[in-house]
């Protein structure tokens, strides 16, 4: 039984982390697009993640710089933890990291 | 209790078979991306001067050296999960860039209507689990990308 439960839990965590990672990679796009971190960036973000089934609630976003000019890199980073819980043998979070870096394309 | 024993290591080998598969899953959509971003930051950036002389669209004459650079630090990001350094893969990509359309690939043969940059890239991974079940401990993700702006 726990391995069975390990197969469905450990398949689920990593289907989060793609959606996660999918996520982000649209993030840092847009963050490029509009030069760094923002309200709309954020708001983004929460759409993108909610509709993947994430509580962005529970996700840390990182914008690093959070301004940026034409041609600077920018890189967006998401942390969030999955609760993972394999009955009769342990229950414990997995740490999900995302980043992805794109280019400012404003000329301010 | 023989079934148990029986089905134990059965079981034992397919998670430790999901968890592989679903890491290199993780990894191939996480290659995909860098390339994905790396073309599309390399078509962005624009030749201005052609820009405002003719209106055309046409690539920044270092859209290769941009594509590659961007290229490894994308595969930088995910560097725990390749099996080599993200600068090498990334210098072994065969990155092209076609500044003005119509244009040939001579490497696919795919015509493009509008300026493109094209990466072609072979990234190794670690698959060490895979590698414990007497399979490959490297999987090598092969890549196509091709990228042009609107």
């Amino acid at each position: 039984m726990p391995l069975l439960f390990s197969i469905l839990e450990f398949g689920s965590a990593l289907e989060r982390w793609l959606a996660q990672d999918a996520a982000t990679v649209q993030a840092a796009r847009y963050a490029g697009e509009i030069g760094g971190d923002a309200p709309e960036l954020r708001r983004f973000l929460a759409d993108e993640l909610r509709a993947a089934g994430i509580d962005p609630d529970r996700v840390t976003i990182d914008v690093a710089p959070s301004r940026v000019g034409w041609r600077e890199p920018v890189r967006v980073s998401l942390s969030s933890s999955y609760p993972l819980s394999i009955p009769f043998l342990f229950s414990t979070t997995v740490p999900l990291r995302s980043s992805a870096i794109s280019r400012g394309e404003i000329n301010r | 209790m023989v079934l148990t024993l029986v089905l134990a290591p059965l079981l034992l080998v397919a998670l430790a078979g999901v968890l592989q598969l679903g890491a290199l899953r993780v990894a191939a959509a996480r290659v995909r991306a860098a390339a994905d971003l790396a073309t599309l930051v390399a078509v962005n950036d624009q030749d201005d001067a052609e820009l405002a002389r003719s209106g055309a669209l046409r690539l920044s004459a270092d859209a290769v050296g941009v594509a590659r650079e961007y290229f490894a630090r994308e595969l930088e990001l995910s560097s725990s999960l390749l099996d080599g350094a993200a600068d090498e893969i990334a210098a072994s990509a065969d990155i092209a860039a076609y500044p003005s359309a119509p244009a040939y690939d001579a490497r696919t043969g795919a015509r493009y209507d509008r300026p493109a940059v094209r990466i072609v890239a072979d990234v190794p991974v670690r698959t060490p689990v895979f590698g414990a079940l007497v399979l490959r401990p490297v999987t090598t993700i092969h890549v196509l990308v091709v990228s042009s702006p609107r």
